[in-house]
């Protein structure tokens, strides 16, 4: 029997996560955080009677909403390790490298569904909230928000690297959360050398605001830690045992 | 004696799991590196004459802007120390939870409870006492003669102390809503993200000042100069509301704990 092709590992995949109730709630939780966080920062513009757009109110979520992105993107690389399903996938699908790039088409193809559903939705809210209060809701400027489904989808590639790298899906989310969270606006505060770390360069996505990093490097930048990482687990995934 | 026993147990459990080490590493090497780094960048600052590239000059601020880190471990440590107790075996061995073995060595529910927070206080406070001195050392030691110490030592005695309970009480916080959910991801979402820039509580406030009566951002004032936004109470009554959420949400986990099923 010969290994499936990558077409029908990249179907089984996202088979897989279509059926995965966890990933389902991770997705449409994200979605709905969105919502009420987009409104939330509308509303509380209006009430302060600060201008804002819906865009701007759009790329004020985003810090929040990456934590979403994070688990959505953990989630194909740990559900399988829970049990013993890793086994079976892998006696289906031998080719290890052939496995991992479906794997990482079908999580692309989950967390840019879910970057780009969940933007668009918190636009849609920001733009009712303020449209509700007699407000127009200025202008698109639709390269921000495209740059905004940008970071978000790195933010869960960069999880996936991670998780990729340890398996479970509890020491993921808390090493990226501790990072992205935590550490990065620490060292921020600290140093102008934390504009290389991978969400702060991948920011330039949607609010370029860095004096070296450009939208282009910067998302370079951030897809050089996703690569270094995810380079090395899946070097580690296709050469031991599982 | 039972109860030394119990919590000598769930000591040792968090001891030895691999997420408690974590949790542990974060709250302890986490703070002292950030501190490391800070504190270098502080030096080269004043160094090279311009003490306006950095929040303060003081030793105490620069080592005390790690706290954060310290939080995410009291976290991670609360939340694991009953969460663990909930994750599935391997299927290959039985797919158990280790709760009803737990339950069968310790039957009294509220023992268990007790005991559990009773460690996660142990080991946050001992973090505290061995991080907070190692960090405040590390850093007069590599800012050195650039330093100007602004912090009385009286004042950074009462900071530090300040900062412990608020790390305790989130560590027991993150066990109480960890014993609800009875699943460490959602908890720990919450809670890290709370505790950082991008808090919801803190989001909240521009919505209601109702928010400010929430436990984490009532006991913020326990860290002073970290968080400054203004508004919102007091250090000391901000810490009896941040107590008291703490054992609202412990009274209502022994309670649910007592009557659901394993």
């Amino acid at each position: 029997m010969t290994a499936p092709g990558l077409g029908s590992a990249v179907a089984a995949e996202l088979d897989k996560l279509r059926t995965l109730p966890a990933m389902l709630l991770a997705l449409a939780g994200t979605i709905v955080a969105g919502a009420a966080l987009g409104s939330a920062f509308a509303a509380a513009a209006v009430a302060g009677r600060v201008a804002l757009t819906a865009t701007e109110a759009t790329l004020a979520t985003v810090p929040y909403l990456q934590a979403g992105m994070l688990v959505v993107g953990a989630w194909p690389f740990t559900h399988e390790y829970a049990g013993s399903q890793i086994r079976s996938t892998l006696a289906a699908m031998p080719r290890r490298p052939r496995l991992l790039v479906a794997k990482t088409i079908a999580t692309l193809v989950a967390a840019g569904l879910t970057a780009a559903g969940t933007v668009a939705v918190t636009w849609a809210a920001g733009a009712i909230t303020l449209r509700a209060h007699g407000i127009p809701e200025g202008d698109v400027g639709l390269g921000s928000l495209v740059g905004a489904v940008g970071y978000l989808l790195l933010m869960g590639l960069l999880a996936a690297g991670v998780a990729l790298l340890v398996h479970h899906l509890v020491p993921t989310l808390v090493t990226t959360l501790s990072v992205v969270m935590i550490a990065s606006p620490l060292l921020a505060a600290q140093s102008e050398h934390a504009r290389w770390l991978p969400d702060r360069a991948a920011q330039q996505l949607y609010a370029a605001t860095d004096a070296v990093l450009t939208p282009g490097t910067g998302s370079l930048v951030a897809l050089g830690w996703v690569m270094a990482i995810g380079g090395i687990a899946a070097l580690r995934f296709v050469r031991r045992d599982a | 004696m039972r109860l030394i026993r119990a919590v000598s147990a769930e000591l040792s459990k968090c001891l030895t799991l691999p997420g408690g080490r974590a949790g542990i590493a974060v709250a302890m090497l986490g703070s002292i590196a950030l501190t490391v780094l800070n504190a270098m960048t502080a030096r080269r600052a004043l160094a090279s004459g311009q003490p306006e590239l950095i929040a303060s000059a003081s030793p105490f601020e620069t080592a005390f802007a790690a706290m954060p880190l310290g939080t995410v471990g009291a976290v991670v440590l609360g939340v694991i120390a009953i969460g663990s107790e909930y994750t599935p075996n391997s299927p290959d061995a039985g797919g158990g939870r280790q709760i009803g073995t737990t339950l069968t060595a310790l039957p009294q529910r509220i023992g268990l409870l007790s005991a559990k927070a009773v460690a996660v206080v142990l080991l946050v406070v001992g973090i505290a006492a061995v991080t907070l001195p190692v960090s405040i050392g590390v850093a007069r030691l590599i800012v050195g003669e650039f330093a100007v110490e602004s912090v009385s030592v009286a004042e950074a005695v009462v900071r530090c102390l300040g900062g412990t309970l608020y790390w305790t009480l989130t560590g027991l916080m993150a066990l109480a809503i960890t014993t609800l959910t009875r699943s460490a991801t959602v908890p720990l979402i919450v809670l890290i993200m709370n505790n950082s820039l991008v808090s919801f509580s803190l989001l909240l406030t521009n919505l209601t000042s109702l928010a400010h009566w929430l436990p984490d951002l009532a006991g913020r004032r326990l860290f002073t100069g970290i968080d400054t936004v203004d508004g919102g109470l007091d250090a000391v009554p901000g810490a009896w509301v941040m107590a008291a959420w703490t054992v609202a949400l412990l009274l209502v986990a022994g309670a649910v704990l007592r009557r659901r099923d394993a």
